[in-house]
């Protein structure tokens, strides 16, 4: 009898927490998601397996091995940890926030402790340290995105520059806005948290959990989640924005045919960014860095092996480590707040303000000069979310002009949108971290 | 840090990060025409028209049964063909 007793006690039934169900069952949900509508599967998929994986009760697979020993509760062990920390009472609550507060080398010992005592670092929270923690992951996804880019629409029309860059005041307005919210009172929000949510409005995956993890590694479930989920939306979002901001005549714009690209020119145009970022922004050098290497690797024609690795297996390999990484925050007693969903409201207000700003950007462009006349539907394909932005700019474009294909126009604007949001990244890094 | 203050830090980095990105950007605008332009200076439309060169021979003025090489790689192919069948 005492045997089944044991092990009902060791089951996950009796252990499951109402937060840890609720949590499967968003984690459930991403998958339904992900697999039925085709939310963004390649990261929908991992994620919402991670943040399942995460919330199994008793396995601890997204704890350190100090959060283990806490959770274990075997009175002696959190006696010894009470000690080390100088503490009197042994709960978990108690334990958890002494231990994140406490000062490097009392956080050492703590560790110690645990190692002695056999604990672990579970699976999540390993891949979690080195895939994100360490910054790595999103950097190598943004160096096969580089070698995924093809900037010859860009050259052929730098103007679109502008339009990335006008698209990204969704970031900085959304900033405002968090940080508005905790003025009224409603939510809580650092400078620091209010930037790393602000970078949704940049919809671009990678450089939004690079931020992130730099400046509110704590949001980083959410903000993640806001992100992926509002790029696979971009397609319902951004069509009633663009068709309220334009007039009939002015969707039916025909642009100027593209020129031809030189070959030296699209290798030249990763050193030229290299060179601004290095002079003008190091603080986005990690990301522009990588985007610029993956991208003269594409273009050079010398190392197709390495670019195909790059664009390929490789990218392959650390989205499935970094979906799982962002699952492993997906964990009750950080996701279940009523911060998640103040970002998940914000994130969706950044994404229509940044769609709002490149239209009305490229009709302000189209009034300054006469000639070569740019569609403002492209203009909301300055925000990122390469290709689908730039596919719905061509299909708002084609149901007022059947003869009318943007998409190749749009593609110049969607890359400057890549390098704006990691522009924005970067000028947000740098400012907060110099406060 | 104080309410106010929160909110004047939040103005001060979007108008410097606003300003920022546009500065950027403007600079990338300039560097990338005058780059292109240089480019096209220096080595005029030289690849521009190669992949047409490749492209028009193998397309259709080449005639099949005028390349010797062809002609006996099929004879080849034929020849163990039959040799098979037997």
């Amino acid at each position: 009898m005492e045997k089944i007793i044991a092990l009902w006690e060791g089951s996950g039934v009796a252990n499951l927490s109402p937060g840890q169900a609720i949590m499967i069952a968003i984690g459930f949900g991403l998958l339904y998601l992900a697999i039925n509508k085709k939310f963004e599967p390649l990261l929908l998929v991992p994620i919402g397996f991670g943040g399942i994986l995460a919330n199994i009760p008793e396995a601890g697979l997204a704890f350190s091995a100090v959060e283990q020993l806490v959770h274990m509760q075997v009175p002696e062990q959190v006696a010894d940890l009470a000690r080390i920390l100088n503490l009197s009472s042994t709960g978990v609550k108690e334990l958890s926030e002494a231990y994140a507060n406490a000062p490097a080398q009392v956080q050492l010992a703590a560790q110690l402790l645990a190692d002695n005592l056999n604990y672990n670092n579970g699976m999540l929270y390993s891949f979690y340290s080195v895939a994100i923690g360490s910054g790595i992951a999103p950097l190598v996804i943004f160096m096969g995105v580089g070698a995924m880019t093809d900037f010859g629409p860009l050259l052929a029309n730098p103007r679109t520059l502008f339009l990335g860059a006008a698209a990204q005041f969704g970031i900085f307005a959304t900033v405002l806005g968090a940080i508005g919210l905790t003025q009224m009172g409603v939510m809580d929000f650092s400078i620091a948290q209010a930037a790393a949510i602000g970078i949704i409005g940049g919809a671009d995956g990678p450089t939004a959990i690079y931020v992130s993890s730099v400046l509110a590694p704590e949001l980083l479930g959410a903000i993640a989640v806001a992100a992926y989920s509002y790029m696979a939306l971009v397609p319902m979002i951004q069509p009633p924005i663009m068709r309220a901001l334009t007039t009939e005549k002015e969707r039916k714009i025909e642009m100027v045919q593209l020129r031809n690209v030189n070959k030296v020119e699209k290798i030249m145009f990763p050193l030229v960014l290299l060179v601004l970022v290095a002079m003008l922004l190091p603080d986005a050098a990690p990301l522009l860095g990588m985007f610029c290497f993956g991208n003269l690797m594409r273009e050079c024609g010398v190392v197709d092996r390495l670019s195909g690795t790059a664009q390929n297996a490789l990218i392959n390999i650390v989205t499935i480590f970094l979906g799982l990484s962002v699952g492993s925050k997906l964990v009750a007693d950080k996701f279940l707040q009523a911060e998640t969903l103040g970002i998940l409201a914000l994130g969706i207000v950044a994404f229509c303000i940044g769609t709002a700003a490149g239209v009305l950007m490229a009709k302000a462009m189209n009034m300054l000069s006469s000639k070569h006349k740019i569609n403002p539907l492209i203009g909301s394909a300055g925000v990122s979310a390469v290709p689908m932005a730039a596919r719905v700019s061509n299909k708002v474009g084609l149901e007022s002009n059947p003869h009318n294909f943007l998409l190749m126009h749009a593609m110049g604007p969607n890359v400057a949108g890549v390098i704006g949001s990691a522009v924005a990244a970067g000028v947000m890094i740098q400012y907060v971290s110099a406060l | 840090m104080s309410q106010a203050e929160l909110m004047n830090e939040g103005l001060s980095l979007m108008l410097y990060g606003m300003g920022f990105v546009f500065t950027f950007l403007t600079v990338l605008v300039f560097a990338t025409s005058l780059m292109s332009k240089s480019v096209l200076a220096i080595a005029p439309e030289e690849p521009a028209p190669a992949p047409k060169r490749s492209a028009v021979p193998v397309a259709g003025t080449n005639d099949p049964a005028s390349d010797p090489v062809l002609l006996a790689v099929i004879g080849e192919a034929v020849r163990q063909h039959r040799e098979r069948r037997r």
